[in-house]
């Protein structure tokens, strides 16, 4: 009986990484709330909603990725790879331009960003990728070439929208992956050197508000009513948030608009908690992320072949990377991009993308090795 | 096909991510407790300073009231239209505050027919700086208006009347030297402006007891936090602390008596083309309480209200006659005959008086060789003939006085004065009061360079020379004559007492001197002094009141100004003679005589207080004599 059997190794899946996601979820939908609300009697937005609906479609595809074999999953890994990459070329041509970027394919009033689900395929693909190289080619540079070619060519893409943050984000999936797999150091250090070498080159391509942002990050005072005031705002509701916060829906930070109304549930849902649950709060959702990401090492450390092994540590590094950014954002300690924070941020497509990561963490553990 | 493939357990490599993940999450919680806990306080004052407004309430003043609880200053309130520009509509880039205001202003301007007076600067400045406080359009609005927009304003987008309180004076110019005036308190107060963001000025105390009572009648003002948006708008209220009332101060004075000193002085008898320039204060000789004082010409502290037209402020401040000028504290005199009982005292305190030593004056006397005969001023034909103390004063009769004068010398005669408290600050609780001056010696020579000659000391024997005296200290020098004795500070605040009641500060009468001269001799002056007014013969007998008996003393001292000379006239008086309970002195700055020019001023005011007919006592002439 296949249900039957499903039923059995759901299960078996980690349900403490089961428990810190619900947490999240529900957290996310109660402060998008927050974030959204201003005062009695003013109009709802409905995003908290919409948030709720995409936790509900969120947990199809988590149960899908937890139940389907991962090992069948990834043997598809260049059609999911091929999709995204169409998908990223489609938004370049097709996209809707949003403040000078081509980031959202939007069909009536619903949108994906490809980008978001090009970091789980570039997961998939890569985990794939390495998985089937012997050890001994893993230890050569045309393994390493290969890796930043699949790592790159999506990257370029998404540069090209462009999603700088986004386009950042892929570069610790594809170094964690390849340092887990066994690449030599050498060659990952070297790689390093070349990047940075090339960053001034970069930096000429930047767009002017991408380099604002950069520079605006080592110094927030610099202009507090342009682009610093994003990051002054942010800094100030963490702040004043202080030990325990100010309450729900209490945040003034948050309810008067000083954290701007139209990227606060996206980008700073985390100032918004802080501000209103403070320091206890905020220790909190850093220790759920711990929680997960933990799990995840621990599911990667007992998968029961090299492909679990790699897609646990490339889903672990990717939400490593967007919760550090995003969080460190917040308090100044990272530049300010458009990086969503993984379960908590509004937005459908990352959420997707995060609940089939966490289904992938579950699906390896389902299929752990059992002494 | 299900690829697998044999796995090395334990990857060192999934360490040393688990360590980076560490590191990076031990980082964000480590900042996150600096920002959020050992920062706190400072992001916390900066979400506060950029989203909290105080606004202070401005406290009522509190009432002054005369010794009867009648009402001397308190508030009446003033109707305000007034716009909240924050509330009028979205402001754009093309439609901006100033166009806003200046279409709604000309709708309400239609409906009152009332003309706008605001510049652009104003509501612009208003804008930028105390949005959510309302800015008022017209000010001190007229009952009718009030009920015109209310009629038909009242609903118009941000358009509110307001309703603060406005120091009022009911009884207009009456005591206006006693009670000062107000106007809009200094923001000197950095701390105070910072605190409250939009600061609303208090009314501060200008002069008189205003000023000296300021603290306790300012009252404390209330404010009261609003929070705002990034936009400036308010966007709710935060807390509240209403403002208390001030203190309600109680005077010494008495508006009655107020009313007749004032009165009295308005219908002095001046000569033609005079202006009237002077003052008079009455006390009480039991414990120096100030009962009336009054200067003349006088201002209607009310127009000092805003709303009033500055050219009406202006009018008063930029007065020749000095109407703001209180004379009987601010102003120092030559006290010319008035002082003579000063001098007598001296004389029979130091023996070179025996009150029955008389003196033949006949008009004139050469002094050594003074270059001109020291003349008897209080002039009559052939002279006073033989005089003695009592004759001396009650006539008035200065060769007396320059004789007995030279013969108890400069030193005692000073000593004396000095008892009274001539040359020295009364220290009359409200303002600062002249010191006067009290020539000696050695004044003369420090301050000109000059010899004290006896006709110096004969000058100062008839309150001439460079003696200077206020109204209010030969107020004080009648009262000690008048309760044998005793010289009390003089003092206008009787009582302090919080609007329910409970008494902040109670004005003790205060000794300031009890004279060493022995009562037999402050006796025979007084009775002196009684003859002067009683007798019929005497100089100052124009201040007899029938059925009242009288002493007093007149005075005219010349002053020379450029344009001639011109005669300070004084009374000085006491009633009832055996138990005093008032001592007056009348100051006419251009007058004829001390007794035909402030002798009728004090009569009416000594008739006036104990209600009797001003009309010349009816004591027979010479009977006082025959006593």
């Amino acid at each position: 009986m296949p249900i039957k059997r499903s039923i059995n190794s759901l299960m078996r899946m980690d349900w403490l990484l089961f428990g810190a996601m619900v947490v999240l979820a529900v957290g996310s939908v109660f402060f998008i709330y927050s974030a959204s609300y201003r005062g009695p009697g003013q109009p709802m937005p409905h995003f908290y909603r919409m948030q709720a609906v995409w936790f509900g479609v969120g947990l199809i595809l988590y149960l899908a990725s937890t139940l389907i074999d991962y090992r069948l999953i990834c043997q598809w890994a260049a059609v999911w790879y091929a999709m995204a990459v169409g998908l990223l070329v489609l938004v370049l041509i097709a996209g809707a331009k949003v403040y000078g970027a081509r980031r959202w394919l939007v069909w009536d009033s619903f949108g994906i960003q490809p980008a978001e689900i090009a970091k789980l395929a570039i997961v998939l693909a890569l985990s794939y990728y390495l998985f089937h190289r012997t050890p001994q080619l893993r230890r050569r540079w045309g393994t390493v070439w290969v890796a930043l070619g699949l790592v790159g060519l999506p990257l370029v893409l998404i540069m090209l929208e462009p999603d700088l943050g986004s386009a950042m984000g892929l570069i610790p999936i594809g170094f964690g992956l390849m340092f887990a797999a066994g690449v030599r150091v050498k060659h990952l250090v070297l790689v390093t050197l070349l990047g940075l070498a090339l960053t001034p080159v970069a930096w000429l391509k930047l767009k002017d508000y991408q380099k604002d942002r950069l520079t605006v990050f080592l110094n927030p005072s610099r202009d507090p009513l342009g682009d610093g005031w994003n990051l002054n705002q942010s800094l100030i509701a963490v702040g004043s948030g202080g030990v325990s916060g100010k309450g729900y829906l209490q945040g003034t930070q948050n309810l008067l608009g000083y954290l701007p109304r139209t990227v606060t549930p996206n980008d700073f849902l985390f100032s918004v908690i802080a501000e209103e649950k403070g320091f206890v709060g905020s220790a909190c959702v850093v220790g759920l992320y711990g929680v997960i990401l933990f799990s995840g090492l621990r599911i990667a450390m007992n998968a029961r072949d090299r492909l679990g092994m790699l897609l646990a540590t490339g889903v672990v590094a990717m939400l490593f990377f967007h919760v550090f950014i995003n969080v460190g954002m917040t308090i100044g300690l990272m530049p300010v991009t458009g990086l969503p924070l993984p379960l908590l941020s509004y937005g459908g497509s990352f959420v997707l993308a995060s609940m089939t990561a966490l289904g992938l963490l579950q699906n390896v553990w389902i299929h752990r090795r059992v002494y | 096909m299900i690829i697998s493939a044999p796995f090395r357990n334990s990857n060192p490599r999934l360490v040393v991510i688990g360590v980076i993940i560490g590191l990076g999450l031990l980082t964000l919680v480590a900042d996150l407790w600096r920002v959020q806990v050992m920062d706190a306080e400072h992001y916390g004052g900066r979400d506060q300073a950029q989203s909290l407004r105080r606004i202070r309430i401005p406290s009522a003043r509190g009432e002054i009231v005369d010794r009867n609880g009648v009402v001397l200053a308190n508030n009446r309130p003033s109707y305000d239209i007034a716009f909240y520009l924050d509330q009028l509509g979205p402001v754009s880039k093309k439609l901006d505050i100033v166009r806003i205001a200046e279409a709604n202003l000309a709708v309400l301007s239609q409906a009152l027919n009332m003309p706008v007076t605001l510049s652009d600067g104003d509501v612009r400045i208003h804008y930028e700086r105390r949005r959510p406080l309302p800015l008022p359009v017209w000010r001190n609005l007229r009952p009718e208006m009030v009920a015109a927009f209310e009629e038909r304003a009242s609903n118009l987008p941000g358009a509110d009347l307001i309703v603060t309180p406005v120091r009022q004076y009911p009884l207009g110019p009456l005591a206006a030297h006693v009670l000062g005036y107000v106007g809009k308190a200094d923001q000197n107060d950095d701390a105070d402006v910072e605190r409250f963001y939009y600061y609303q000025p208090d009314s501060a105390g200008r002069q008189g007891v205003e000023r000296t009572c300021d603290e306790f009648l300012r009252g404390a003002p209330g404010g009261y936090t609003i929070r705002v948006n990034p936009a400036g708008r308010k966007v709710g209220d935060v807390g509240r602390k209403s403002a208390e009332v001030g203190d309600r101060v109680t005077l010494t004075v008495d508006a009655r008596i107020q009313k007749i000193v004032e009165d009295a002085l308005g219908r002095t008898p001046l000569a033609a083309g005079k202006e009237l320039r002077g003052a008079a204060v009455v006390l009480d000789p039991r414990n120096g309480e100030i009962l009336a004082m009054a200067s003349m010409p006088n201002f209607d502290p009310n127009i000092f209200n805003p709303g009033v037209p500055a050219a009406a402020v202006n009018a008063v401040i930029d007065d020749q006659r000095s109407p703001m000028l209180n004379r009987a504290t601010r102003a120092s005199y030559a006290p010319g005959s008035t002082f003579k009982p000063v001098t007598l005292l001296a004389g029979l305190d130091s023996g070179s008086i025996s009150p029955h030593d008389t003196v033949v004056c006949n008009g004139s006397m050469q002094l050594g060789n003074w270059p001109r005969p020291f003349r008897c001023s209080s002039w009559k034909q052939g002279g006073h003939g033989a005089v003695d103390a009592i004759a001396a004063i009650a006539e008035s009769c200065d060769i007396y006085f320059y004789q007995k004068g030279i013969a108890t010398g400069v030193d005692a005669i000073t000593r004396t004065a000095g008892e009274f408290g001539l040359g020295q600050p009364t220290g009359i609780d409200v303002g600062h009061d002249l010191s006067g001056l009290v020539p000696t010696p050695t004044w003369k020579r420090t301050q000109r360079g000059e010899h004290w000659y006896d006709g110096n000391t004969a000058q100062l024997a008839i309150g001439q020379s460079d003696l200077l005296v206020t109204p209010l200290q030969m107020a004080c020098m009648a009262a000690t004559f008048a309760n044998r004795g005793t010289l009390w500070r003089p003092f206008v605040i009787k009582r302090i007492e919080t609007h329910n009641g409970m008494v902040v500060r109670q004005t003790n009468p205060e000794v300031r001197n009890r004279l060493h001269e022995s009562p037999q001799n402050i006796e025979i002056v007084r009775t002196a002094m009684l003859a002067a007014v009683q007798s019929s013969q005497g100089t100052a007998h124009s201040a007899a009141v029938k059925g009242l008996s009288v002493a007093g003393k007149s005075g005219t001292a010349e002053f020379q100004l450029r344009e001639g000379r011109i005669n300070r006239t004084w009374l000085i008086a006491f009633a009832p003679y055996d138990e005093p309970r008032v001592a007056l002195a009348v100051l006419i700055e251009d007058g004829i005589t001390g007794g035909s020019t402030a002798g009728p001023v004090a009569r009416a005011i000594l008739a006036g207080v104990f209600q009797k007919k001003a009309e010349d006592a009816g004591i027979a002439e010479g009977q006082f004599y025959a006593d």
